[in-house]
């Protein structure tokens, strides 16, 4: 059984709606429907309501045949001037080969025994809630570390800090913080502090952050940057509506653990700059102080963008973002919905 | 059979044909509502969801696929506005069961699924879910909505629907792991701090 089932399962004895209840609900539901019969049919003179009705009604089909106009308007274009797939900009290429080039140079740290590859992560991302019928976007920020011991058998140590409301304007993380009781940190105690555990098996067991590989054996992925990138278009397979993005996303995510060797960091650079559509962003972008080259990835509809930053001297990500390009859930394009950075240090002990 | 899409254009010359769609999905608007925020958080939802809607039907232009999540979404919007009832729901869950006394995570779980104490832990780790995460996995496993379904109702980016429900699962599975095992991990080392 897996997660989806178990949470299937959790109160599957709950909520069959009650003969009396629900005929409680059509009545209300009737008696609206009767009084906007009573008024559709009166002749002369109409009501108020039968007004807003009709007018209700005509705005309804102008739209639809807006609409109509607009999606034939999209496919001609689409057929005569757009190219099926965007190709990489040269630009992001380069960025991308560098990036390898500068992985295979820099040699990663090693970590003596009795010293840990502490790998600390700060993500920030978006919130959002109606408070009195409008919607409000606020941003919750978390940290975490994870220390790596220099025998990944050995006892893996994790700490694991409390999520925050946070944002520019203090009224907004106040109405965050009484909008969201569950951000009280004592509620979800259990789950944060420091975890301990053997080849870094917290909880279940076997954890694969790496497409196809656990964590602490990358051995197996081909450092053939095509083989590389069929191997993710096959695991990614069916998963969303752009497989270019997806394959994208996925290197991110694999980067993002900071714990992959320098021979494989440079094969998915240079497997990313085979996908199609990606973009050189931001050649100055700032993540948590560190300043960075970002590269992007629409989604097809325009409405994010999923961005990593490479720190071009190292080879390193040192974070990654996600753009809102369309105004939605209350937050204007152009805001970041959310960001990961991510540090990687050698240090002589854990908590 | 009247696909959902024509029952609301008969709706708009007899607005009692609307009915069809209450019965259609009020129980399942009401059981998705229930068991995120109780009983008497769902009635309320339920019958205002097809208020809502009837009075919105003139700008529904969508296929008859579309009225579900559309339904969905009423509700969902109208479920944020019952964010307490439902952090109720699941602190009162929270409490309800001991903690489960086990180490081996989900396998444990499964074995374990007619206690009562799984669902205290489940609780738990909802909880600890941002509630934009939450919404859209509980959209996707109690309501079953499809991706796409829950991006119509949400009004948001496939995509955006896509990572929340990647990030949710990550930290359920990580969560609830973590609150499985956390009484090895005090029973086998004194507390240490950072």
């Amino acid at each position: 059984m897996d997660d989806l089932q178990l949470l299937r399962e959790t109160r599957n004895d709950i909520g069959t709606v009650p003969p009396a209840t629900l005929a409680r609900g059509r009545e209300r539901l009737m008696r609206l429907a009767q009084a906007e019969a009573t008024a559709q049919s009166a002749p002369l003179g109409r009501t108020a309501s039968s007004t807003v009705t009709r007018l209700r009604i005509r705005r309804g089909l102008t739209l639809a045949s807006a609409a109509a106009v607009f999606v034939a308007g999209v496919m001609v274009a689409a057929d005569v001037v757009l190219p099926e797939r965007q190709p990489l900009s040269a630009e992001a290429a380069a960025v991308l080969e560098d990036a390898a080039a500068a992985t295979l140079r820099t040699s990663d740290p090693v970590v003596l025994p009795g010293q840990y590859l502490k790998i600390e992560t700060k993500a920030l991302y978006g919130s959002s809630s109606f408070a009195d019928g409008s919607q409000m976007f606020w941003h919750r920020i978390t940290a975490d570390q994870l220390y790596i011991p220099a025998d990944v058998d050995d006892e893996w140590v994790w700490n694991r800090e409390a999520d925050v409301p946070t944002d520019a304007a203090p009224d907004v993380v106040k109405e965050a913080a009484r909008l969201q009781p569950i951000v009280d940190p004592k509620s979800y105690a259990a789950l944060v502090g420091v975890f301990r555990a053997p080849g870094g098996a917290f909880g279940d067991g076997e954890q694969y952050t790496i497409v196809g590989a656990p964590k602490t054996d990358t051995s197996g992925l081909p450092r053939d940057p095509k083989k590389l990138l069929d191997k993710i278009y096959d695991h990614t397979r069916g998963a969303g509506k752009d497989p270019d993005l997806e394959a994208f996303e996925t290197i991110i995510e694999s980067l993002r653990t900071g714990i992959i060797p320098a021979d494989l960091r440079a094969a998915f650079y240079e497997a990313a700059a085979l996908i199609p559509g990606v973009e050189v962003m931001d050649r100055q972008a700032t993540i948590d102080g560190r300043t960075g080259v970002a590269l992007g990835k629409a989604d097809p509809g325009q409405a994010f963008r999923q961005d990593i930053i490479i720190d071009p001297a190292s080879g390193l990500v040192i974070g990654e973002q996600t753009v809102i390009l369309k105004e939605s859930t209350g937050a204007p394009a152009g805001t970041i919905e959310s960001w990961t950075a991510v540090h990687t240090s050698v240090v002589n002990s854990a908590p | 059979m009247n696909t959902d899409a024509e029952i609301i254009e008969r709706s708009r010359y007899g607005p009692a044909a609307f009915g069809e769609l209450y019965d259609r999905h009020g129980p399942d608007i009401y059981r998705y509502a229930a068991r995120r925020a109780g009983d008497f958080v769902a009635e309320d939802v339920m019958a205002e969801t097809f208020l809502i809607a009837f009075e919105g039907r003139a700008r529904f232009t969508g296929a008859g696929e579309a009225v579900r999540p559309w339904l969905f979404g009423i509700a969902t919007n109208l479920l944020r506005r019952h964010h307490r009832a439902e952090a109720r729901t699941l602190r009162a869950l929270a409490r309800s069961g001991d903690r489960a006394d086990t180490t081996a995570g989900l396998l444990a779980v499964e074995r374990r699924l007619d206690a009562p104490g799984h669902q205290a832990v489940i609780a738990q780790a909802l909880r600890g879910l941002a509630p934009i995460d939450r919404e859209a996995i509980l959209l996707y496993v109690w309501a079953d909505l499809s991706y796409q379904d829950i991006a119509t109702a949400t009004e948001v980016p496939l995509g955006t629907v896509r990572s929340r429900i990647n990030r949710a699962r990550r930290k359920l599975r990580v969560d609830l792991n973590l609150t499985l095992s956390d009484k090895e991990v005090d029973h086998g080392r004194p507390a240490t701090a950072p």
